[in-house]
């Protein structure tokens, strides 16, 4: 799928509308899934979604090549991001950065991996490691926000991010090869 | 190593997971992000967790807050295809036809006559109101045309500056840059393009900063480069003017506010480009 969607973005980019829609079919459910859980509102998460298609097709040029699923993933979670932004007052310092939209995810390895055999990895992951990781990727918080939401010292907090991750990849590659 | 510096670098590679996940505030950010460009451990350490990361999304697909699955609107699909094809060439909005086009007329009413001295002060009145609003509008939109071109500008200035240090980003951890180490950072060369990454760099004495140097091939000479100071957190992120192709060597050192046109003390940093 990712090898096509590479193709299909190079398509896009000499403005070719029917390769346009086959990205659409292929992906909306993954950027349409990924704002309603981050936002919690479908009106929202197709705002989001309209906006991070537009985006492909008016900007295809910043896809350079790698994880189609990945790129579009993060450009999703950036508009959520902005969203969530605008709805809160919280301090410039308690945000979440942005995920680089112009780095390439190089690794393929998980590209349109199933959705249930990414959900079981997660899912098999022990909770002080699954919460912090689901909480700073999906609720737009930071490491300090976790620690304080959770009563964990900060640096505890941190390195539980980094194992819950690593054991995320390990599972995931496991599922793959096997 | 000792434990020490073990264990500082362990809180790097935390620091690392937490900046791959997007969890950490913005100004962390551009610090571990400055980092994981000069230091080849910890590049590696994003390498290995960005796609676990990347794959967290595709859980969210199968999220329902009820049992059914998620399903976006298929107006939305219509929506975002106008953007894509709005109204194609040629295809009419109005019906065309050969057929003499007939208007429907509606029943003539009667008009109103008004004495012809009142219409001519209605229309004086009207046009000294209407100069007097040109005027006042045509100043105020003049106002408001300069404060827009004046802000597009700034907004066009940010934005072009945003997209070029995205791209030297992505130009240093690109897989075929090379990297020269140094004591807390390295010079990377990637394609045509040279950038120096420096972390724990102190900040320079009062009335001095940090200069780049840069050899050009077959000269004997350094040609003086950019300057810069390191940020709060130590960090320094420059990308050189000149190419790569037609570099032998990047140095810096330390020179007075302004900068040298020939290196005034010892470099910090000699390297060698093969």
């Amino acid at each position: 799928m990712t090898e096509d969607a590479v193709v299909l973005m190079e398509r896009v980019r000499k403005r070719d509308a029917d390769a346009f829609e086959a990205l659409y079919d292929a992906y909306h459910r993954l950027a349409y899934g990924l704002a309603m859980r981050m936002l919690g509102d479908a009106s929202t998460a197709e705002d989001v979604t309209q906006a991070v298609f537009v985006k492909v097709w008016s900007s295809p040029e910043l896809f350079r090549t790698g994880n189609f699923g990945a790129w579009i993933a993060r450009v999703t979670r950036n508009r959520a991001l902005d969203v969530i932004r605008s709805r809160t007052v919280r301090a410039e310092t308690d945000l979440p950065q942005a995920l680089p939209e112009s780095e390439s995810v190089e690794d393929t390895a998980f590209a349109r991996i199933d959705r249930e055999l990414v959900r079981s990895a997660l899912a098999s992951l022990p909770d002080e490691q699954r919460r912090p990781i689901e909480m700073g990727f999906f609720e737009g918080v930071t490491h300090q926000e976790i620690a304080r939401r959770t009563s964990t010292p900060l640096g505890t907090v941190k390195t539980r991010i980094r194992s819950g991750l690593r054991k995320l990849r390990a599972q995931l590659e496991m599922t793959v090869t096997t | 190593m000792s434990d020490l510096q073990a264990r500082g670098h362990e809180d790097w590679l935390d620091d690392v997971a937490v900046y791959a996940l997007g969890a950490m505030p913005m100004q962390d950010a551009q610090r571990v992000r400055a980092h994981i460009a000069a230091c080849e451990i910890c590049r590696r350490e994003y390498a290995l967790l960005q796609p676990a990361v990347g794959a967290l999304a595709e859980s969210a697909e199968a999220f329902t807050p009820g049992n059914g699955p998620i399903v976006a609107s298929p107006e939305l699909k219509a929506r975002i295809m106008r953007t894509v094809r709005p109204e194609r060439p040629g295809a009419a909005t109005v019906p065309q036809t050969d057929a003499p086009v007939r208007r429907s007329v509606a029943p003539r009413e009667r008009p109103i006559l008004w004495p012809v001295y009142l219409v001519a002060a209605a229309c004086l009145a009207i046009a000294l109101i209407s100069s007097i609003s040109d005027i006042m509008l045509s100043g105020q939109l003049k106002q408001s045309q300069a404060e827009l071109a004046q802000l597009r500008s700034r907004t066009n200035a940010l934005a072009s500056a945003l997209a070029d240090r995205q791209a030297a980003i992505s130009d240093v951890l690109a897989a075929g840059a090379k990297h020269y180490p140094v004591d807390n950072g390295e010079v990377v060369r990637s394609g045509s393009r040279l950038y120096i990454a420096m972390y724990d760099l102190a900040a320079p004495p009062r009335g001095h900063v940090y200069q780049a140097w840069t050899l050009p091939k077959g000269s004997k000479t350094m040609a003086p480069s950019l300057t810069f100071v390191p940020d709060a957190h130590g960090v320094a992120f420059v990308s050189l003017p000149a190419g790569a192709p037609e570099t032998s060597a990047v140095a810096v050192s330390l020179e007075p506010e302004g900068g040298s046109k020939q290196p005034t003390t010892k470099p910090l940093i000699v390297v060698p480009l093969d």
